[in-house]
């Protein structure tokens, strides 16, 4: 573990940044039509119940990293063995953003990029940012995080402005029922991006004002989570449900819609600073939990010493994990979601938490 | 790789007989061959031989260094009119009466060793060997040419006071007392520099500095081991934290009472005889931005100008960068008619934009250093000549486009807008940077490097106080002060990371009391009563 301390706001903008990393880039739950902004609503609702699932781990190991306090759950080799998973988990998801950034940005901006080229570009700032460690990590959040509000304000005005808006194309609601809705959160919403923060659980022991840890993590889920709607909101009653579920990337076309006092247009790449914080951000959080749980399992003594080949590792993950777009975003938000989603980020944690409460039971029931 | 240890061996050598340090002889003749001889009988160290009653006597110093009227009228005509003493008493004992009754000047002191006598000689005072003892009397006669006390040249401001900051340190630190008459105020002197024994004060406000961040300043300047130390910017040098960065992690200043406003909050003022330049620790990122007159000026106002500040910097870092990232990447940004214009202009423009604005910028850049170096006489030349090579030969050439003119002249004027020089000399570094990278990325690799730097940036750190505070990390207390100015009443906090000592600058109570009923309503007022007459 590293020695850093990182302060209460710190932890609120990393969380809140992180959820909208990349959940903000890609049609998110839209199998739930003009609901998708409830059947996110409901995806934070259950990111909370997770959040309970982490939260009451952490309160028996408050000084471990999730890394030290498995091995004390389900004993040393398997511990590390689970640990292990855990890890290249992270780095599954480090590479898939990076790919969701990098795809979109080939997309949209630079088609004759090689996609290599763009991703190595970010995987290089994010190198560079990570030798200084998590403390400059929350401290170029919370800078970030105001730039962040700028420009998503900013984009709220010149959308409202520009009379895009029309709410009746979230109308009617439920039109399919409330299953369809709750389809798409247990498939989708739950996991990416409410579920993803399980990576928070390796950020927790940093804290240094623990008792404000679920107050913290509530607010800035809640944020983030009404956040996310209201850009579902917004994406759908410029786009239309039909336009958003067929565009890649919803809210980029939202905001080349804005055309105001024909002199402001194209904006998308004024916009795009802020997905490159959405997902440097997200990128970054990944790839330093990975390293430090590495380093934490494998005894490293210099974590910075793994950033460089666990970079490239990343990288070149990110190019070879899925042979198309399509492809990447289906394996995503259908496959992933369930075969390892559900149990990486509920199943196991469930059980472990069990086992943890018998194991605690015991052990507090002796001196107390 | 030999000799060098060789070298430092024999250093350490010197440094070990110099600690035995010599006597100052007792026989006065000695005495002064020695001085003569050590000074390589140089001219301007003055020796006049005396006799004070029966006792022989001398008093050195050196030209130019001392004020004469002192050394004349308070100190050889007393002693010359010194009558003798009741009884005749060895040297050793009459010295110090005669240094009581007869020297007529604020600040003596006796000392023995040799080494110190000849230090107070080349430094400006006057010293005064008797025959036949060791000790010799150190009077502080420091004077000759020097220049006034004037307006600060490199931070002029409206409104405020207007002198700045000379180069002798005693001035400085008396114009830095006359704006604070409190006893907290301490000042340490240390010499720094092996051979120029540079006289650097550390001044604070005991009570209200951080213990740690002047314990920090003193170990680091007692650390510094260099020839010499000529301006504020060798030890500024020194003492940073970070010497690989592009950002000032100190600030100078010219100003007292910018100075005062900083021992206030808790900082550590550093004054280096020499220099009008003083500097200032811990710093942080927005102080680079303010400027003393925000305070002097209404809170609005002073709010909306440090914007605009945060505004030109910026513009002066991305200026061209955007421009080369619309023009060869994201031309579907620019709105159309404009695109015509700029498209139109560029299209005799046989180079690519980026190439284009390198050229403009490196053409600005040496007509800007040109302007500096050169005598003043011909200084209107350098304007003639850079107006008609930058805004009309070189487009009428066809060599760059109009607009190309435009972006290089306003960056260059954003250049001199930012009220610190240091920070604007960063951007001036870093706009090459980004040139390069919207040359070959666009925007992306504009936002890339931009985001790189504000990592830098949080990663920085001023005598352990992070750079960006109170920004990241964010304190919510001191967020008041920074790119925007709340009024003076809600600013009651010092920087809590280092002006914890004593958080509360204020109390309560000092507001103008709103219940009051005020102008025509009030009574007494309507009533004549208060009436000037």
């Amino acid at each position: 573990m590293e020695k850093a301390k990182i302060s209460a706001f710190q932890l609120f903008v990393m969380i809140a940044l992180f959820e909208f990393g990349s959940a903000i880039l890609i049609p998110l739950a839209i199998g739930a039509k003009q609901d998708a902004w409830l059947s996110i609503v409901m995806g934070m609702v259950g990111g909370f119940l997770l959040f309970f699932i982490y939260y009451r781990l952490y309160l028996y190991y408050p000084d471990m990293l999730p890394t030290g306090y498995v091995q004390k759950i389900i004993g040393r080799i398997p511990g590390k063995m689970l640990a292990f998973l855990y890890m290249i988990y992270f780095i599954y998801l480090a590479s898939r953003d990076l790919r969701d950034f990098g795809a979109m940005l080939v997309t949209s901006t630079y088609p004759d990029s090689p996609l290599f080229v763009v991703n190595a570009l970010l995987m290089l700032l994010v190198i560079y940012t990570l030798r200084f460690g998590i403390e400059v990590l929350a401290r170029t959040g919370e800078l970030l995080f105001f730039l962040f509000l700028l420009i998503t304000v900013s984009a709220l005005v010149l959308i409202s402005s520009s009379g895009l808006i029309d709410f009746r194309q979230l109308q009617p609601v439920l039109e399919n029922g409330f299953y369809a809705v709750f389809k798409t959160v247990y498939m989708e919403t739950l996991y990416v991006p409410f579920g993803e923060a399980i990576v928070f659980t390796m950020i927790f022991p940093y804290l240094n004002e623990r008792k404000k840890l679920k107050r913290v993590y509530i607010s800035a889920m809640t944020l983030s989570g009404l956040s996310l709607a209201f850009a579902m909101i917004i994406n759908v009653s410029v786009l239309g449900v039909d336009l958003t579920s067929r565009s890649q990337f919803p809210i980029l076309s939202t905001i080349q819609m804005i055309e105001l006092a024909e002199f402001l247009e194209r904006l998308d790449v004024y916009f795009l600073l802020v997905l490159i914080i959405g997902i440097f951000f997200k990128l970054s959080l990944y790839f330093y939990v990975a390293a430090s749980g590495i380093a934490d399992l494998f005894q490293v003594k210099e974590p910075s010493q793994l950033i460089y080949p666990m970079g490239i590792i990343i990288l070149l993950s990110s190019i070879s994990i899925a042979g198309s777009y399509a492809e990447h975003i289906e394996e995503g938000l259908k496959l992933a979601t369930i075969y390892v989603q559900l149990p990486v980020q509920v199943v196991i944690p469930a059980v472990l938490l069990i086992i943890a409460f018998f194991k605690n039971k015991k052990t507090k029931a002796l001196p107390a | 790789m030999k000799s060098f240890f060789k070298r430092r061996k024999t250093a350490v050598r010197a440094k070990q007989s110099s600690g035995s340090e010599d006597l100052i002889p007792s026989s006065l003749s000695a005495n002064l061959d020695t001085i003569r001889q050590k000074t390589g009988y140089s001219p301007d160290i003055i020796i006049r031989t005396l006799s004070i009653g029966h006792y022989k006597a001398a008093v050195v110093y050196t030209d130019g260094l001392i004020d004469s009227v002192p050394i004349q009228e308070s100190l050889l005509e007393p002693l010359l009119k010194h009558e003798a003493l009741p009884k005749p008493l060895p040297p050793d004992e009459a010295l110090p009466i005669i240094a009581r009754q007869s020297i007529a000047l604020g600040s003596i002191q006796f000392t023995k060793k040799y080494e110190e006598a000849i230090l107070a000689v080349v430094g400006g005072d006057a010293v005064l060997f008797m025959d036949g003892t060791s000790t010799a009397v150190i009077t502080d006669v420091k004077g000759g040419e020097r220049r006034s006390i004037q307006e600060a040249s490199t931070q002029v401001s409206v409104r405020g006071p207007k002198e700045g900051f000379t180069e002798s340190m005693a001035t400085n630190i008396a114009l830095i007392r006359r704006m604070i008459h409190n006893p907290n105020v301490w000042v340490e002197t240390m010499k720094v520099g092996k051979q120029t024994k540079t006289d650097v004060a550390v001044m604070y406000i005991n009570g209200l500095v951080s213990e740690e961040v002047l314990g920090e300043v003193r170990r680091r300047l007692k650390k510094i081991n260099m020839d010499g130390v000529l301006e504020s910017g060798y030890v500024e040098q020194l003492i940073e934290d970070e010497t690989f960065t592009p950002f000032p992690t100190i600030i100078n200043t010219e100003r007292p009472d910018i100075v005062t406003a900083n021992l206030l909050e808790g900082r550590v003022a550093i004054i280096v005889n020499g220099t009008p330049f003083v500097l200032l620790a811990p710093a942080v990122f927005v102080q680079f931005f303010q400027s003393a007159e925000d305070y002097y000026s209404r809170f609005d106002i002073a709010t909306a100008i440090r914007m605009l500040r945060v505004l030109v910097f910026l513009i002066s870092l991305i200026g061209p960068a955007v421009y080369i990232a619309a023009t060869t990447f994201h031309q579907e940004m620019i709105p159309t008619g404009l695109l015509i214009i700029v498209a139109a202009q560029r299209d005799n423009v046989p180079f690519p934009a980026f190439v284009e604005a390198l050229i403009m910028e490196i053409t600005f850049e040496i007509l800007r250093e040109a302007g500096v170096r050169m005598p003043k006489a011909i200084g209107s030349t350098v304007s003639i000549v850079g107006a008609l090579v930058i805004g009309q030969a070189a487009v009428q050439a066809g060599i760059v486009s109009p607009a190309m003119v435009i972006i290089v002249s306003i960056t260059a004027i954003t250049s001199f807008a930012t009220p610190s020089y240091s920070i604007a000399m960063s951007a001036r570094l870093l706009r090459f940077l980004f040139m390069g990278a919207a040359a070959s990325f666009g925007f992306y690799g504009v936002a890339l490097i931009f985001m790189a730097m504000i990592v830098h940036l949080c990663s920085l750190r001023s005598f352990g106080v992070p750079y960006m505070s109170p920004l990241a990390p964010f304190i919510a207390k001191n967020v008041g002060d920074t790119f925007i100015r709340l009024p003076l009443l809600f600013s009651k906090n010092r920087p809590r990371l280092f002006g914890h000592s004593n958080p509360t600058r204020s109390e309560r109570g000092q507001e103008y009391d709103h219940s009051v009923p005020k102008g025509m309503v009030n009574k007494k007022t309507v009533e004549g009563e208060t009436n000037e007459t």
